[in-house]
């Protein structure tokens, strides 16, 4: 018994001693830094959160003086929250948060600020004006540059005509309104446009865009253009309309433009266009190093949006390494 | 080498020193050399991280030591989050009010009926040691008959008290109220299936959490995004008595949670109830035979279940400042997870509270160490896993067994050494941990 006991308390020493070493304690090479940076990031699953993760990294890589620290929300406001309360801890010198939503990280954000901790709020909005700074782009000028191309395809300004499906991302989301307020901005001052569905929602996923277009398809003759509120749901919806054979009387418009998705199906032909939704990681991250550095910083920064098609995909791939 | 001895037989303890040890000792350190780990601040920060989840598992330790398992806590705590925001945002006549009024009504008949019958089973322990059958009829009348009385006088009160209440706002105490209800009433309906229809507690509470998170998103109707509890008005002004510190160091959730181990402690080693819940979980079959009432106590262990799902959804509203139907996604896992590193076992009949508080606190500490030293989120995720694994191994004995397997130890011996060493030991662990071994 004596000798068990004393065995596995020597176990338990060499364990703990084992993966106390394994942890370092201070990050040797992070001692030459002149500012720690945190980013509490939402989730890092969707692709346009990769993407934005990307961006900021590579950044931060053009600035030798910066730690970045990036933590993942998981997509629970409640993991996110609890990072961003580690990073106070941590007494980073600026902090960037790229919401899960507004009212759930509004506490902690104002947590940030009364421990005198700029904050840049990047995406989506939280419910204080007391960040330094927001950097985001704007849904609904994404929305209007994508309503006024549909126009044009359709028979431009006053003369166009055809049957439009659209598919929502998530109902009762921000950005879902706002694309659809945009498109729609220019697509209802014509009397030819004729919309087929009534808020079809595929909660932004390839799959259930697919399912709803099929349905579409099946009930109507003639369908003119998709507009999907994100590229993987145009995307869903015209392998819908190739499995129907219809694909080719249809034009395909998305949004996001992420290099890996939107842009390569522009490239293959298989979309028609897509518009940029902009990531607002390196633009955030060059936004805080300036103000740490003392310069002033605008309290809005609006991202914008670029239209992609054919002409222009092919380069966008290439300056991404694809 | 008594303390050695009592060290390695509350194996409970055992994972919670290490991870606690661990973080003191590889913590970060501020620019100002102070160890941020063991700053008050980030220990405070844990145990708010981990009170929902741990009011949950508290819950569900009870159900785990009857045998069976709650899925459907996480969306329990979703349908009762939406309640608690759409109470103090939406004004007028909402489905929070409609789905609030009926059952609080209910829960205070299903509390009504517990309370009478602990009273009366108590005082039929006291005169007669054990109950015969004819006592249980008879008990049957007087715990469904009082309790309807005093049910519905309480449902009245509760109704004039919060009907001129729902025009303007709900108090913390109301919306408590209703929102716990909510959570009692579904976790009781859990229990109901479960035990009247006869049915796998899996499967049932797994339809409970595709129901409820229906009924959830039902009740938030077109607000499915976000139900902005935080508008600055007054509405949710006292309402931030949930989020403050208490005495300006501990956080209100964490006192819910630590009150809520304590009392369900207290409960299942003090009362013929919980005496019910481990010997149903030791041997449903014998336990029946014995004149328990199964099904009467799975029930309850349900709803309390719920109940507890209830109040975690109030705090998580008070802290997130938001009800909404994603709210406690996953939880059930964590919960499980913590129940389970925490040395309750699946199969029911062994395990303790106690050892569920570590469980939970193993968890929480973990996430939080990995956070300091920044470790890539992806590698965390992998990280806690093995952890997990590696703790329950070294609670449940088992990790001298693989040694063994691997060659790298001897055998262990098959047998303690003495039946009076075993006997002290057992002695030992009921006094340190509350937990019965048999």
């Amino acid at each position: 018994m004596k000798r068990r006991d004393i065995m596995r308390l020597a176990a338990f020493a060499a364990v703990l001693a084992a993966t106390t070493a394994l942890l370092p304690g201070k990050d040797a090479l992070a001692q030459d830094k002149k500012w720690r940076i945190g980013f509490s990031q939402a989730t890092t699953i969707e692709p346009w959160r990769a993407q934005f993760n990307k961006d900021i990294i590579a950044e931060a890589a053009k600035h030798p003086e910066v730690e970045l620290i990036v933590t993942d929300g998981e997509d629970k406001t409640e993991k996110q929250v609890a990072d961003v309360e580690n990073l106070i801890r941590q007494e980073v010198n600026a902090l960037l948060i790229s919401p899960k939503e507004s009212a759930g990280l509004t506490g902690v954000v104002q947590q940030a600020i009364d421990a005198k901790i700029p904050v840049f709020v990047l995406d989506r909005n939280v419910e204080t004006d007391q960040y330094t700074q927001f950097v985001g782009g704007d849904n609904k000028l994404i929305g209007r540059a994508a309503g006024e191309y549909a126009v044009e395809l359709l028979g431009g300004k006053g003369k166009a005509q055809g049957n439009v499906v659209e598919i929502w991302g998530g109902m009762g989301t921000q950005p879902a309104h706002d694309r659809h307020d945009g498109f729609h901005e220019f697509t209802d001052k014509e009397p030819g446009i004729k919309n087929l569905l009534d808020q079809q929602s595929g909660d932004w996923k390839q799959d259930q865009a697919y399912n709803i277009m099929a349905t579409a398809l099946r009930n109507n003759e003639k369908i003119d253009l998709v507009y999907g509120h994100n590229d993987p749901m145009a995307y869903g919806a015209y392998l819908a309309a190739k499995d129907a054979g219809r694909e080719k009387d249809i034009k395909f418009i998305g949004i996001d433009a992420l290099p890996g998705e939107g842009v390569t199906w522009v490239n293959n032909g298989e979309l028609t266009a897509t518009f940029l939704y902009a990531t607002p990681g390196a633009e955030g991250l060059r936004q805080a190093i300036k103000f740490l550095n003392g310069e002033k910083v605008e309290k809005t920064v609006t991202l914008d949006t670029m239209r992609v098609t054919k002409e222009n995909a092919g380069q966008i791939m290439k300056d991404n390494g694809l | 080498m008594t303390f050695l001895r009592l060290l390695s037989q509350t194996k409970l303890y055992w994972g919670l020193i290490a991870i606690f040890l661990i973080g003191v000792l590889s913590s970060p350190v501020t620019s100002s050399g102070r160890n941020i780990f063991l700053s008050s601040g980030n220990l405070l920060d844990v145990l708010r991280q981990v009170s929902t989840t741990g009011l949950v598992a508290t819950g569900m330790t009870a159900v785990i030591l009857t045998g069976g398992i709650d899925l459907s806590v996480g969306s329990l705590m979703a349908i009762c989050s939406v309640v608690c925001a759409m109470l103090l945002t939406v004004p007028g006549e909402t489905p929070a009010v409609f789905l609030g009024i009926p059952a609080v009504g209910l829960a205070s008949l299903l509390i009504g009926a517990v309370v009478v019958r602990f009273i009366f089973v108590n005082i039929e322990k006291t005169r007669s040691g054990i109950a015969n059958i004819r006592d249980v009829h008879l008990d049957r009348m007087r715990g469904t008959l009082l309790p309807a009385v005093g049910g519905v006088i309480l449902c009245a009160l509760v109704l004039s008290f919060l009907l001129p209440q729902v025009q303007t706002k709900f108090g913390v105490l109301g919306v408590l109220l209703v929102a716990s209800a909510v959570g009692l009433l579904f976790g009781a309906i859990n229990g109901a299936i479960i035990v009247v229809g006869r049915l796998q507690p899996f499967i049932v509470t797994l339809a409970m959490m595709v129901t409820a998170l229906g009924i959830a998103r039902l009740t938030a109707g077109q607000n499915n995004a976000v139900l902005p509890v935080y508008t600055g008005s007054n509405a949710t002004a006292d309402f931030d008595v949930l989020r403050q510190l208490v005495f300006g160091i501990v956080p209100m959730p964490g006192i819910f949670f630590i009150a809520a181990i304590i009392l369900y402690s207290v409960v299942l080693r003090f009362t013929p109830f919980g005496r019910y819940v481990y010997a149903i979980g030791g041997n449903e079959e014998a336990a029946r035979l014995s004149g328990i009432n199964a099904g009467r106590v799975k029930i309850v262990t349900y709803a309390i279940s719920g109940l507890l799902a209830g109040i975690a959804a109030v705090l998580y509203v008070a802290q997130y400042r938001q009800g909404k139907p994603d709210a406690g996604a996953g939880l059930e896992l964590d919960a499980i997870a913590a129940v389970v590193i925490g040395g309750t076992s699946l199969m029911g009949g062994r395990g303790s509270l106690a050892g569920t508080f570590c469980g939970v606190l193993i968890f929480g500490l973990l996430s939080n160490i990995l956070q300091l030293h920044n470790i890539n989120s992806n590698l965390q995720l992998v990280l806690k896993g093995v952890i997990i694994i590696g703790t329950v191994l070294v609670q449940e004995r088992n990790a001298y067994d693989v040694l063994a397997h691997l060659r790298l130890t001897s055998r262990r011996p098959a047998q303690r050494e003495t039946a009076a060493e075993e006997r002290a030991s057992r002695e030992t662990l009921s006094l340190t941990m509350g937990g019965k071994e048999e």
